[in-house]
Formats: structure tokens, sequence, C-alpha cells
């Protein structure tokens, strides 16, 4: 038996163990709150009484493994990618937000030139002219900063997606032990996220490596004739 | 020369057509998703520039009916998209896309693609 095996057979014997105490438990504080009870078990009740316990903690042991499966590993790591993915939207949004303001402070700052070049006795307009040109720059790279909305709205629908995923997941646990949770509060959502509709891949960062990379295979690979 | 863009980001849209005016391409025709994109296809377009992720139909596969179509088989397909793994790219050029931005991208690099693809547009 491998040492992981061996973790989770003790794992799931503890747990079994566990329901099969508090069940002791709840036998013995009722026992002890009612008047003492006639004894009804004999000693060749006991085999019975042994094999239907044995039969219960199985049925636990079950229970237990389903709901493992249910929240296998591979959840826990999509969660955990969902949650650097949260992080990079805040860093996306603040690096555009930086961006933005730096391009509005020399864009005025050119406003301001061109207003000293328009309050001089004689105009230079050629100098004017090349401020123009600057400032049109400038207003192209804030809009250009803006592309941070379509990959961070992408980030966002992985994180949604993923949500939802455990959301179904949870449930389905929640059902291994109460088969009435769907006539409860607890439902499952409907509009869950179009999964064409974004790349679970999709980020800001190192733009220039990963259009390399694209053009380097489309380098490599002969490209379809236009 | 009339370029479709397509793209289910009404904000990417316009950075792509605001990209293309100031590099001199003023005629645009814009599309949601592929089957948008399809249906507004005609002759008159000279060059097609597509995102990948969209929903109804998405970039690829909208370039692979487009390249089974008479009128569009030979025009340019630019892909701009986040999609940037090695598999995707070359299922990408599988679909028959004649080049590929990755985003975020910059106007240079749009130029410089738009420039290698249109003397075959042109052609």
């Amino acid at each position: 038996m491998s040492s992981s095996r061996a973790h989770e057979v003790l794992y799931e014997s503890e747990a079994a163990l566990r329901l099969v105490d508090q069940e002791l438990s709840g036998m013995h504080d009722a026992r002890d709150a009612a008047p003492p009870p006639a004894p009804t078990i004999s000693l060749s009740d006991l085999p019975n009484i042994l094999e239907q316990a044995n039969a219960q903690i199985l049925n636990v042991l079950a229970r237990l493994r389903e709901s493992r499966a249910a929240l296998q590993t591979t959840a826990l790591e999509r969660l955990q990618t969902t949650h650097e993915k949260i992080r990079e939207v805040t860093s996306a949004t603040e690096d555009a937000a930086i961006n933005i303001m730096d391009a509005c402070d020399r864009a005025t700052q050119m406003v301001d030139e061109l207003d000293t070049i328009d309050q001089a006795e004689t105009p230079d307009r050629e100098k004017a002219t090349g401020i123009r040109a600057n400032l049109r720059d400038e207003l192209f790279l804030m809009m250009g900063a803006l592309q941070f909305q379509d990959i961070t709205s992408q980030q966002l629908a992985h994180a949604s997606s993923v949500l939802v995923d455990m959301e179904q997941r949870l449930l389905d646990v929640a059902r291994l032990f109460d088969h009435n949770v769907d006539a409860g509060r607890i439902t499952l959502r409907k509009d869950a996220v179009d999964e064409a509709t974004f790349d679970p891949n999709a980020t800001t960062r190192n733009a220039e490596g990963r259009q390399a990379l694209a053009d380097e295979i489309f380098t490599a690979v002969k490209a379809p004739a236009a | 020369m009339k370029f479709l863009v397509v793209d289910d980001s009404a904000t990417m849209r316009r950075i792509v057509i605001n990209s293309l005016q100031r590099i001199g391409y003023n005629d645009t025709v814009e599309a949601g998703d592929g089957q948008e994109a399809l249906a507004k296809f005609d002759s008159s377009i000279a060059f097609v520039i597509t995102d990948w992720n969209m929903p109804n139909m998405s970039g690829t596969e909208f370039t692979k009916v487009l390249r089974s179509r008479d009128d569009g088989r030979s025009v340019p397909v630019l892909m701009v998209t986040a999609r940037s793994v090695k598999e995707d790219i070359l299922t990408a050029m599988e679909a028959g896309v004649n080049n590929y931005i990755v985003k975020p991208f910059t106007p240079q690099v749009l130029k410089e693609k738009i420039d290698a693809l249109l003397p075959a547009a042109a052609a």
C-alpha cells in the first residue's frame, strides 16, 4: 500500500469513526435523558448489530469517496489559477490607469505649450504643428491602453466560469447527503458563461514575447497564401 | 480599400478601427461575431481583421467558412486575439488565417502585418 493510499484510508477511517462516535454520543445522551431502558439486547444479537454497524460504516465510506471525487484536485487547481487571474486583473487595470494618466499629463503640457505659442507676437507655426502631431500620438496611446478592458473581461469571464463549476460540484456533494437539497434555497445558476467567448489563458503580460512566438511560428510554417 | 473588423468587444472594434484610420484606412465594416461577419462579407471587402473568441461563431470557424466561399478564398485574414499558445497559433493557420497579432497590440504591429499582406491583397 502506497503512503498516499494509506493516508487516504486513514483519513476515511477517521471520518467514519467520527460519524459513528457522533451517533453513539447521541444515543448515549438520549439514554441519559430517558429512564433506563429494559435490557432487550442479548449477546446472541451482537453479531447482527455489528453487521449492521459495519454496513453503515461502509455506506459512509462510500459517500466520502464520492464527495472526494466531486472535489478533486483539479478543481482546487482551477481555483488557484482563478485567484491569480483576478490579481492580474487588478494589476492590469492599475497599469492601464497609470499609462492613461501619464499620457493625460503629457497632453496637458502640450496644450499649454500650444497656448504659449498662440500668445506670442510671431507664433511658431512649425513648432505648433509638431506639438499637435505629438498630442495626437498621446491621445492614440490612451486609446490603445484601453485594450486591457477586452483582456480583463476575458479573465473575469474565466473566473466566473470556475465559480459556476465549483457551485455545481458543491451542489453535487450536498446532494450526496441530502437528496432534497434542490427543494431548499440552493439552486444552480442558469446563466453560466459561454466558454467560447473567452480564452482561459488571456493575459496582458509579455505581449512582445507572445507576439514574437506567433511571428516565429508563422515564419517557420508557411502561412497560407492570401 | 474596405476592411471588415470582427470582434465581440465593442472597445476592441473601436481601437482597431481607430488604428486603421490612423494609418489611412477609413473604409471599415464592423461585425460582433463570425455569423454576422459572414452575413456582411461581400466582394467589396478587401481585408478581414478578426478576433478568435466570440459567441455564435468563433474567428477560426468564420475563417474556415470564408475560405470555402468563392468570394472569400483569397481575401487576407489577420487574426487579432489574446490566444497565444503554440497550438492555438497553428490551429489558426490551419483554419486559413494569413497572419496573427497577439493582444494587447501596438499600432506599429498592426501596420506591419497589414503592409506585409497588402501586396497579396492588391494582386
